[in-house]
């Protein structure tokens, strides 16, 4: 049995952190657990991709084959789209922030960001389900952008399919955040599993 | 406290499979580590720092890769354990004392870990250390997953100490950066006393005698190599393929097998210890079929030596079929992705494997609309004010100048995001080097001014040597050192210039002003913030002859950020920006390209994102019409 | 302005700046950041990629149709006389000897922009600095003390026109302005350009031309000066008039007499096209009076210039005399010899 999840985003959203969290809770929950990273000059406004795989027996192996991901948790969208062909099949389930983290060449106005509405349409089409959450405004009323990962994390235990529940992360939390960044991180994913809630209503 | 150092051995847990080493190098008893931060090595020393705060060792962020190794030699001399780990390109810099260090031999186990960056991802180069095992005759480990890499590091002391050499493990990016469950053994007392011992020398004399015995240490790690459980055979008894390979590439090829349900078919020799190659082990499984197939990154390492071998063994071995980066059929260069093994065995086996109805699918929805994303320097970035400024001052100049470049952060001044003004970036400190060739050509009627950028980490880890040549040889260089008080790229290493050491410990530090000084260069320093008056000073300093010096000092964005960020709140005043309009033409967002300021397309006006400016403010002085506005928070 | 002519910065690179006939008259830079002037040159700092072009309306070195200048600035059909229109021509200097000391001739320039600004006429002259160690630039004035820092003659250009953009982009008002004949040039086709010209050219009170022969190229000067053992920061120049053939340098502690042979060949390429010596496009021409050391000559060519002059007079600021019939005909043949060689130089196909 395995579980195969990616979480991609941008350099300095914390995807990272994020992968950390979730292999540290599915080890304690009594997993093996692979993660995958490519990061590096990343930070530096480039992609970050974490595969991150579930084993029930025991096995490493860093990288999902192509198109064999069961989850793609985006934090940023045009990085959810970039990753689908490679990685995704039709019964992929995304959940996907809906604001864009302009690359500099969009910036500078050498090429165009697409339509997010276009990205949003184009990932309903390619997986199962898609959830397309307004993550970043949520995050930033939580205490700042950098709470995205957490909510986003939140919101994946939330989906049935994927072995962790929110519990399950907030038993670890106390290994990686200082005491008094607790709750607000508490708060961060119990808001996530929220928005999946909401979703489904 | 921290995880890596606290936990008892027979606990199951989350580890990098750098943090795994560092975890296999306190299991096996060692009291020393050193290294210099590369890309993916950096985590190895970084653990082993964190750990010196619950355990009795040191260790230390060398100035360069060579002194660290020496350093560590020093200690295993000494008769303490030692672990000295770099990314590939240090073991290019480590050369000349390693090929020393193996003929003089070793006493206390010291193990040498290369991180090498198949594809590059965060590199000047691809390449594959594993080629200095043989040239310096030592033994070398591949783990493959990281419980491999913490067993393998924790017997490789043994080993070091049972032939009295140095041994090398080779990691690569995707393994020392991946994260699995290990099960960690564990930690001794460390008890270690050093002590040299004068009656042993660490002579490379007689050298005939001294290679000889070194060519006999490595028979004997061939001899312990022919019983390692690290190597393994799995698959068909009699199989139709037999894959040989090291590393993340076998873990791919055991997945490709698994998923196209090849094992009937298919056998695999997993090797960890692949220099010496055992060969006896080598023997008996080529032996199993005419057809081999090599995995391996980056270099056909382990496919040149089989097949040098299987030529001396042909006779009882027949003729053998090989597969891999010779014969084209897997990729030479980058790292060796699953979906390049799937594709051989499909190919092989003549089977299909793949979801093309699906990726056909997306790729049609897609069509080509997702744009790359481009590497910049972070909001605030000083680099992005020091290469303004530097632009600026070749402009005005116009006689064609030009940088030459360096290794860091700034290394990304190669693309707009630091206006494409690095022409050459090589190895550390080379940016100086190759400007003292550029600067004794003006007798040959050379008179394009050349800027020398390298970082402070960069200045004392290799450029200088080349102040000092340029110094002695009086050439006409100007060197900008960038000084922002970190060793950025890699993570925020101390160096010499920052006054801590890798513990944690207040230190002097080295000023880098007082060298220049000290060499009779006069020296300016200047803020990268203020480009208009350090473009005037490099104007000016690129009308004089001989080597100059200016120091842009200003601490890096990030580090900033946490020490209480920055000034000020920003916003571009929608009245007064003129957009495309003649008179600007987008210049902050086309030319000035910070990620903080956002072109609109529908008002036709640039605008702050909010949420990614940080407050630096030196934006405001670049907008045509005074648009940009900064004001105190 | 046909429209069609108009091809962006790529036309003012490819034309002017890469062949090396750019005379730095600073209209380009200030208007956007992609030219910028800095000791002595007029450099491409980024490429442009807007949809309309200020730079190559205005450039005295893109062709224009000169007739439509004549016909907006004096209500003329066709070609002049020789010096340009004008209402007076007379000799005249500073009736200051303070003036006088630091002025090149007769101080008639510095004189008469004091007189403005101390008469609010104008509430701001854009004249050019001294240059110290890097080359002249232009400098916004509204102080004596700046005004007559500002005296004598440059030799070299300065793209002071640069601060005059900036002064206008800056909202003020009233700009008085010194310059060489392009820089007249130019400026008066900022009047006339789009979009705007009209109304950045209404900042614009008084416009006094210099005469002018040629420029020379600042660096290379510079260079040839360090080479012949000038140390040290040039505080004045000056050429003697014929049969001398020499350049004067004069600085802190040296004073350097130089071949003008030599000098000729540091002349801005790009001089050699320009057709007008007496600054036809101004209110007020200024240049030496041959022979008589310490007296300026003085063409008056709009009434607002014979107002201020005739003024100046009168509160005592200026001295005036008859000009010389010989110093007339002999300023007719230079100024014609200029006209002629740069129709010339041009038809040799070596312009646009």
């Amino acid at each position: 049995m395995e579980i195969n999840t990616i979480i991609t985003g941008v350099g300095g959203q914390g995807n990272v952190l994020a992968s950390q969290i979730l292999g540290n809770a599915a080890v304690h929950k009594g997993f093996h657990v692979s993660i995958g990273e490519t990061f590096g000059l990343s930070q530096r406004g480039g992609a970050v991709m974490s595969h991150v795989r579930l084993f029930r027996e025991p096995k490493y192996s860093p990288l999902i084959p192509p198109n064999m991901a069961h989850i793609i948790v985006g934090l940023e969208p045009l990085e959810a789209l970039r990753i689908t062909r490679e990685f995704a099949n039709p019964e992929t389930l995304f959940i996907v922030n809906s604001r864009p983290i302009h690359p500099l060449n969009v910036i500078a106005g050498d090429v165009d960001y697409p339509d997010v509405r276009w990205i949003r349409n184009v990932l309903e089409q390619c997986g199962s389900k898609l959830y397309w959450l307004e993550g970043t405004q949520i995050a930033i009323d939580l205490g700042g952008p950098i709470m995205l990962n957490m909510l986003m994390l939140g919101a994946l235990c939330a989906i049935e399919m994927f072995p962790l529940e929110v519990r399950d992360i907030k038993a670890v939390l106390g290994e990686t955040f200082p005491k008094s960044k607790l709750e607000m991180n508490y708060k961060a994913l119990d808001m996530g599993k929220e928005l999946i809630r909401n979703h489904e209503n | 406290m921290d995880k890596v150092s606290t936990t008892e051995g027979g606990k199951r847990m989350l580890l990098q499979a750098n943090e795994a080493i560092a975890r296999g190098a306190l299991e096996a008893g060692i009291i020393f580590a050193a290294g210099y931060p590369g890309n993916p090595s950096s985590e190895i020393i970084e653990t082993l720092a964190k750990a010196s705060h619950d355990l009795p060792i040191y260790v230390e962020w060398s100035v360069n890769e060579k002194v660290a190794l020496e350093a560590a030699a020093g200690a295993s001399f000494a008769g303490c354990r030692a672990i000295c780990s770099m990314k590939q390109n240090g073991v290019n810099v480590v050369s000349d004392f390693l090929t020393n260090l193996s003929l003089s031999g070793t006493k206390g186990g010291i193990v040498l870990v290369s991180c090498d960056d198949p594809g590059g991802i965060s590199s000047t180069n691809e390449e594959d250390a594993r080629a200095f095992a043989p040239l310096s005759d030592i033994p070398l480990l591949e783990p493959s997953s990281p419980q491999e890499a913490l067993d393998m590091t924790r017997w490789a002391f043994d080993l070091s100490e049972a032939i009295g050499n140095i041994v090398m493990i080779r990691s690569v990016s995707r393994l020392s950066h991946s994260r699995s469950d290990v099960v960690v053994g564990g930690l001794p007392d460390f008890t270690a006393r050093p002590y040299f011992d004068t009656q042993v020398p660490f002579h490379t004399f007689p050298i005939i005698t001294k290679h000889q015995a070194r060519h006999e240490k490595l028979k004997a790690a061939e001899d312990l190599f022919e019983k390692s459980s690290f190597n393994y055979y799995r698959g068909a008894q009699r199989p139709e393929l037999l894959v040989i390979g090291s590393g993340c590439a076998v873990d791919y090829a055991l997945d490709a097998i698994q998923t196209m349900n090849l094992w009937e078919r298919v056998g695999v020799l997993k090797l960890g210890t692949t220099w010496p190659i055992p060969r006896r082990l080598l023997l008996k499984h080529l032996q199993k079929c005419q057809h081999i197939l090599f995995v391996e990154d980056v270099d056909p390492f382990i496919e040149t030596h089989v097949k040098a071998f299987a030529a001396e063994r042909a006779q009882e071995l027949g003729l053998k079929v090989f597969h891999g980066k010779g014969s084209d059929e897997l990729p030479s260069c980058g790292e060796l992705r699953p979906a390049q093994l799937l594709d051989f065995f499909g190919n092989y086996f003549n089977l299909s494997w793949g979801a093309e109805n699906f990726t056909n699918k997306v790729e049609t929805l897609i069509n080509g609309r997702i744009p790359p994303r481009e590497f910049g320097f972070c909001p605030g970035c000083p680099h992005r004010g020091s290469f303004y400024a530097i632009k600026t001052a070749l402009a005005w100049d116009d006689r064609d100048g030009f940088v030459s470049g360096d290794i860091g952060c700034y290394s990304m001044a190669i693309w707009p995001t630091g206006f494409n003004q690095l022409k050459s970036v090589h190895a550390m400190g080379s940016g100086l080097g190759i400007a003292c060739g550029y600067g004794k050509l003006e007798n040959f009627g050379f008179e394009q001014p050349v800027i020398t950028v390298c970082g402070d980490s960069t200045f004392y880890h290799a450029a200088l040597p080349a102040l000092v040549n340029a110094r002695f040889n009086n050439a006409d260089i100007l060197l900008v050192v960038l000084d922002n008080s970190a060793t950025a790229m890699t993570g925020f290493q101390p160096h010499p210039g920052t006054g801590k050491t890798a513990m944690g410990e207040p230190t002097q530090p080295v000023d880098v002003v007082a060298i220049c000084k000290s060499m009779g260069l006069d020296v300016y320093v200047g803020d990268p913030y203020e480009m208009k008056q350090t473009a005037e000073k490099l104007y000016e300093l690129m009308q004089q002859r001989g080597p100059r010096v200016m120091v842009l000092r200003r601490k890096c964005a990030l580090v900033q950020g946490r020490e209480g960020g920055f000034p000020y709140g920003m916003h571009v005043d929608q009245d007064l920006c003129i957009g495309e309009e003649c008179g600007c033409g987008r210049y902050c967002t086309r030319i000035f390209r910070c990620p903080g300021l956002i072109w609109d397309k529908e008002k036709k006006k640039a605008v702050i994102d909010q949420v990614i400016c940080v407050g630096c403010g030196i934006c405001a002085e670049i907008c045509p019409q005074g648009a940009i506005k900064k004001e105190l928070k | 302005m046909e429209k069609e002519l108009l091809e962006g910065q790529v036309r003012l690179v490819n034309e002017v700046i890469r062949k090396g006939i750019c005379v730095r008259c600073g209209a380009c830079v200030g208007l956007c950041p992609y030219f910028q002037y800095h000791d002595g040159k007029v450099v491409v700092a980024d490429r442009c990629e807007a949809g309309t072009w200020r730079c190559i309306q205005i450039c005295p070195r893109i062709p224009y149709e000169r007739a439509s200048l004549y016909e907006h600035f004096y209500q003329i059909k066709e070609q002049p006389q020789v010096l340009g229109p004008y209402k007076r021509i007379i000799a005249a200097r500073s009736a200051e000897m303070q003036i006088r000391d630091v002025a090149q001739y007769g101080g008639v320039v510095t004189a008469l922009i004091l007189f403005a600004i101390e008469n609010g006429m104008i509430n701001w002259a854009v004249l050019t600095d001294r240059g110290e160690s890097l080359a002249p630039r232009g400098l916004l004035c509204n102080s004596r003390e700046q005004i007559i820092a500002c005296s004598g003659s440059r030799y070299t250009a300065s793209a002071a026109l640069q601060e005059v953009n900036l002064a206008i982009k800056s909202g003020k008002q009233g700009i008085g302005f010194v310059g060489l004949p392009c820089q007249m040039e130019a400026l008066s086709r900022l009047a006339l350009s789009e979009p705007e010209g009209r109304e950045r050219f209404s900042s614009i009170a008084l416009r006094v031309g210099i005469f002018c022969t040629w420029a020379l190229d600042w660096r290379r000067l510079r260079s040839y000066l360090e080479a012949k053992g000038l140390t040290g920061i040039a505080k004045k120049y000056d050429i003697p008039p014929p049969p001398s053939e020499i350049f004067v340098v004069e600085t802190q502690d040296a004073k350097m007499e130089l071949p003008l042979s030599e000098i000729r060949k540091i002349i801005q390429p790009g001089c050699k096209f320009c057709e007008d010596m007496t600054a036809e496009f101004a209110d007020i021409s200024v240049g030496t009076l041959e022979g008589e050391e310490g007296w300026n000559t003085v063409i008056l060519r709009t009434d607002k210039g014979v107002e201020l002059f005739d003024r100046a007079v009168q509160a005592g600021m200026l001295e005036e005399k008859q000009l010389p019939a010989s110093n007339l005909d002999h300023l007719k043949e230079a100024a014609s010899n200029k006209r002629k060689k740069a129709l010339q130089a041009r038809e040799e196909g070596e312009d646009g």
